[in-house]
């Protein structure tokens, strides 16, 4: 494989990707790109960044060698990359903070975000808070109330939610309105998307913000192991979290990849939220790339016990990693990953959110007495507390007891 | 023969309606009614699940248009059997981009060559448009520009260039169906934009009423307006009941044909 360098500079990650947008938005998309180069560039925004993961996040995120989970799978050496340990429990706040750090260079006075879990939510509410910018994040109805404990957080911060009643009510629909609030305001207002989704630069931005979690693992793992790992595993909603572990990793070829999509009721199944098993090449939210859609290129609605993985859309990265086959993708649905959650709460003493649970369920499941003397780096992007309500509800423990 | 080449120099009409709103059989109707009067242009929007650009009213007309599984074929069907008695009124296709793509770029092109005029795709901004353009234009279908308050002079120059048919001036920074009209902006804009190019440039995005296409008229250099959420609201104002809205868009388009 040739040294991988993506995307192109109009956005393109293979054939995925690009800028699908109204006319309205264009000329802002370009501003933001060109301000988004400048900036790399810029010495003090680097050190500025660097400042406030290490004071405010808590960077680095330890890697930590889960030893009981390892023995249960009887296989691989796991270890935990531990970005739930993250200031607000996920690494959605590396990406706010890039993000509204860029935000400021600008000048924007205003900022909006859309949120499925609410973590992303209460990252944006976070650094607002931190700069002193008004916030408003949309919400769809349906993830207000299963992640209320997020709700609530997002509110003390001082932001404004505003629920989505259209659609499914959930992330999709309060994408498509922080959108159309955007095309709105688009004057004063920055828009802090949670994921390595939507139009370009938007993709390479997430993803570069994202990416000190891999960096931040491969020297972690070269000094415990003296080499590199042989398997990374994360979550894919969005897919921000696991290009943020992958990135750093995708020229070594020996280094395994997999990314475990939420399945719902299962991949064959009408309610599913794997993308890249389920569906096809397609446009949402400014972005080509795998969709979950009817013959029409109707979007259908996803389904998934995780609000964070409850999405029909998927990263145009991820779209072209998946077709030249560098990353491997696989379901895991609601009931094995809610299996996993209770598993590694009981084993490692670490209660993780429902969206890494998926990729625990996989490894539980693909690695079980495989692949020993293997190492394995996988992503712990957030933790379980915000999870707790819906997790009682399903395994059926009555938690106003 | 392209009507769009042949559009009346000033006060031109454009109308936007749903496909298939809010049924299919209702939507015949609905548009048999628009096309009786003979405005310069119909646009017919098919409906999409995920309409970035637009408003509330235009979402819930495509949500109504939708929830009885309209397919694509339907629509472009109901274009063909209302094409029979256009005359000399343009046809245009408003939609979003994964609609065409999913139906397949050269079917879709097929299936509209000769009956429609021109094509809007929201979603394609100038950057991604060059193969759907060439292929449009062979088939003598103008590909019609959107351009915002916030676009340039430099971008603008690039949209305008080869650019047929008319221009989609968004009149706000908004989306369909928002409600301020900043006339003084408008006009300083599409003066600016008229100095670039020799098509028409049509106002489109929060009007309403007579008053406001009066007022376009009068205050600002545009050849016409565009009219969309206004008509499709009407439908919700008489409770929803298709007797009272043809009437009452008959009523309305004879207003705004000034
Ligand atoms: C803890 C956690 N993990 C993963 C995700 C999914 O997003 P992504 O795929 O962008 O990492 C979310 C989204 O809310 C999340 O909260």
């Amino acid at each position: 494989m040739k040294t991988y360098k993506q995307p192109s500079t109009i956005g393109r990650f293979g054939e995925f990707g690009g800028m699908y947008v109204a006319e309205t938005l264009m000329p802002l998309l370009l501003n933001l790109d060109k301000s988004y180069k400048k900036i790399q560039k810029d010495k003090k925004f680097k050190k500025e960044l660097n400042d406030l993961f290490k004071n405010y996040v808590g960077r680095p995120s330890s890697l930590h060698y889960a030893k009981n989970l390892s023995k249960f799978i009887n296989g691989p050496k796991v270890y935990f990359k531990r970005d739930e340990l993250n200031h607000t429990g996920a690494h959605k706040i590396n990406n706010c903070l890039g993000q509204i750090l860029l935000a400021k260079k600008m000048g924007k006075t205003r900022i909006i975000a859309e949120t499925g879990a609410g973590q992303h939510g209460v990252a944006t509410a976070t650094v607002c808070s931190l700069f002193g910018l008004p916030c408003y994040i949309y919400m769809g109805s349906k993830d207000i109330e299963r992640q209320k404990p997020n709700v609530f957080r997002m509110k003390l911060l001082g932001a404004t939610i505003i629920p989505v009643e259209s659609g499914s009510k959930s992330l999709k629909d309060a994408m498509n309105e922080a959108l159309r609030d955007w095309i709105k305001n688009v004057r004063d207002t920055f828009y802090i998307i949670g994921s390595t989704a939507g139009p370009h630069p938007y993709p390479k931005m997430v993803r570069d913000f994202q990416s000190v979690i891999g960096k931040e693992a491969r020297e972690q793992i070269l000094k415990v192991e003296k080499k590199l790992p042989d398997y990374l595993i994360a979550c894919v909603g969005g897919g921000s979290n696991a290009m943020g572990l992958f990135y750093p990793f995708l020229n070594d070829k020996k280094v395994k990849i997999i990314g475990v999509e939420a399945a719902g009721r299962g991949v064959k199944t009408e309610e599913t939220a794997a993308t890249m098993t389920s569906g096809t090449p397609g446009i949402l939210h400014g972005s080509y790339s795998y969709v979950l859609q009817d013959k029409d290129g109707q979007i259908k609605e996803a389904h998934s016990i995780s609000a964070g993985l409850d999405y029909p859309g998927v990263g145009p990265e991820h779209s072209h990693l998946k077709d030249i086959k560098r990353v491997k993708y696989f379901g895991i649905n609601d009931k094995e990953a809610l299996e996993a959650f209770q598993t590694c709460s009981k084993l490692e003493g670490i209660i993780p959110a429902l969206e890494p649970s998926h990729a625990l369920a996989y490894l539980i499941k693909a690695f079980k007495n495989k692949h020993k003397n293997k190492v394995v780096i996988l992503n712990m992007c957030g933790r379980g507390d915000k999870d707790l309500f819906t997790a009682a509800k399903a395994i059926g423990f009555d938690a106003d007891e | 023969m392209n009507n769009l080449d042949t559009l009346p120099k000033k006060k031109i009409l454009s109308l936007f309606m749903t496909c298939g709103f809010p049924t299919l059989s209702q939507s015949k109707k609905i548009f048999n009614e628009i096309l009786s009067h003979q405005p310069d242009v119909i646009e017919f929007g098919l409906p999409f699940s995920d309409p970035m650009a637009d408003g509330p009213i235009i979402q819930e007309a495509n949500k109504l248009a939708l929830s009885s599984n309209l397919s694509t074929q339907q629509s472009l069907n109901l274009i063909k059997e209302l094409s029979k008695s256009k005359n000399n009124t343009s046809f245009v296709i408003m939609c979003y981009l994964n609609t065409v793509r999913k139906f397949g770029l050269d079917k879709f092109i097929k299936s509209i060559k000769n009956i429609v005029d021109g094509i809007i795709i929201v979603d394609l901004p100038f950057e991604e448009e060059s193969e759907i353009k060439k292929s449009l234009s062979k088939n003598n279908i103008h590909l019609i520009k959107l351009i915002s308050p916030m676009t340039d002079k430099k971008r603008a120059q690039k949209l305008l260039k080869g650019s047929k048919g008319f221009i989609y001036y968004v009149s706000a920074t908004g989306i369909t169906g928002s409600n301020k009209l900043d006339f003084k902006e408008i006009n300083k804009n599409v003066k600016f934009l008229k100095k670039m190019t020799n098509i028409p440039v049509l106002v489109g995005f929060g009007i309403k009423s007579k008053k406001d296409v009066l007022e376009i008229s009068k205050k600002t250099n545009a050849d016409g307006v565009i009219i969309g959420s206004a008509l499709i609201q009407k439908y919700f104002d008489l409770k929803m009941d298709l007797n009272k809205y043809v009437i009452g868009l008959k009523k309305f388009i004879q207003e705004v044909k000034i």
